[in-house]
């Protein structure tokens, strides 16, 4: 993703400064949270018989949706509703950095899962779609929770 | 052996009277930024670098320096 979209055009007022430092705040608060309640309800479906009911068939679409916007959210930083300036600064180099760092790890989250999926395919079943929904969801809330922990530091360290 | 950047922002900030929302504002970063650039968090890019120099009228060796 290009470095130029983030960047700042015309002049920041301190207003600007303010809304951005808030908004990265309560997203840096939001984020983690977020990345629990996903992995707590996926935990809570694994943990449960699946066979193929209609129930089953809602349940997958609620991951699927579930893990687009969390993908936008990890992407973007949301603050959909704020100025491109505001966006920017809420998404300026150290932002950029930790999310960076959040995606390494989501990687490697993926591929110690897929790895581990690999192994217990040997002695029991696992279907295509169980192995998918157990490494996209472990990739996605490991770089949620990465992300996430790297801008409280960040705030915090200030 | 890795090279450790030193960096005096917070010093030459505060000469100057500038907070650090005011040295964001002139910069145009966040003041997140500026807070993890000075406690040594974040090693920014040549281009923040620059740009930091130039708000603070110095040399950006003025700014940055490797440790010895």
């Amino acid at each position: 993703m290009s470095p130029m979209r983030y960047i700042v055009e015309g002049k920041v007022t301190s207003s600007d400064i303010e809304t951005a430092d808030r908004l990265s705040r309560r997203r840096a608060r939001m984020i983690p949270v977020l990345a629990a309640i996903f992995l707590a309800g996926q935990a809570a479906y694994f943990s449960q018989d699946r066979a193929e009911r209609l129930v089953d068939h809602v349940k997958i679409g609620a991951w699927l949706i579930w893990v687009l916007v969390l993908l936008v959210v990890l992407e973007t930083g949301g603050g959909f509703i704020h100025s491109k300036k505001v966006r920017a600064l809420i998404n300026d180099e150290i932002t950029r950095a930790n999310r960076q760092r959040a995606y390494a790890i989501g990687f490697w989250t993926a591929m110690g899962v897929g790895i581990g999926t690999y192994v217990v395919a040997m002695f029991e079943p696992v279907t295509s779609r169980e192995a998918i929904h157990l490494i996209v969801t472990a990739a996605i809330g490991g770089a949620l929770l990465m992300f996430g922990l790297l801008e409280r530091r960040a705030h915090r360290d200030g | 052996m890795a090279d450790e950047l030193r960096n005096r922002l917070r010093d030459l900030r505060g000469e100057r009277g500038l907070t650090q929302a005011a040295l964001a504002e002139l910069v145009g970063v966040s003041r997140k930024t500026i807070n993890t650039v000075e406690n040594g968090v974040f090693v920014p890019s040549t281009l923040l670098a620059l740009k930091l120099a130039r708000a603070l009228g110095v040399p950006v060796e003025e700014i940055f320096s490797l440790d010895q």
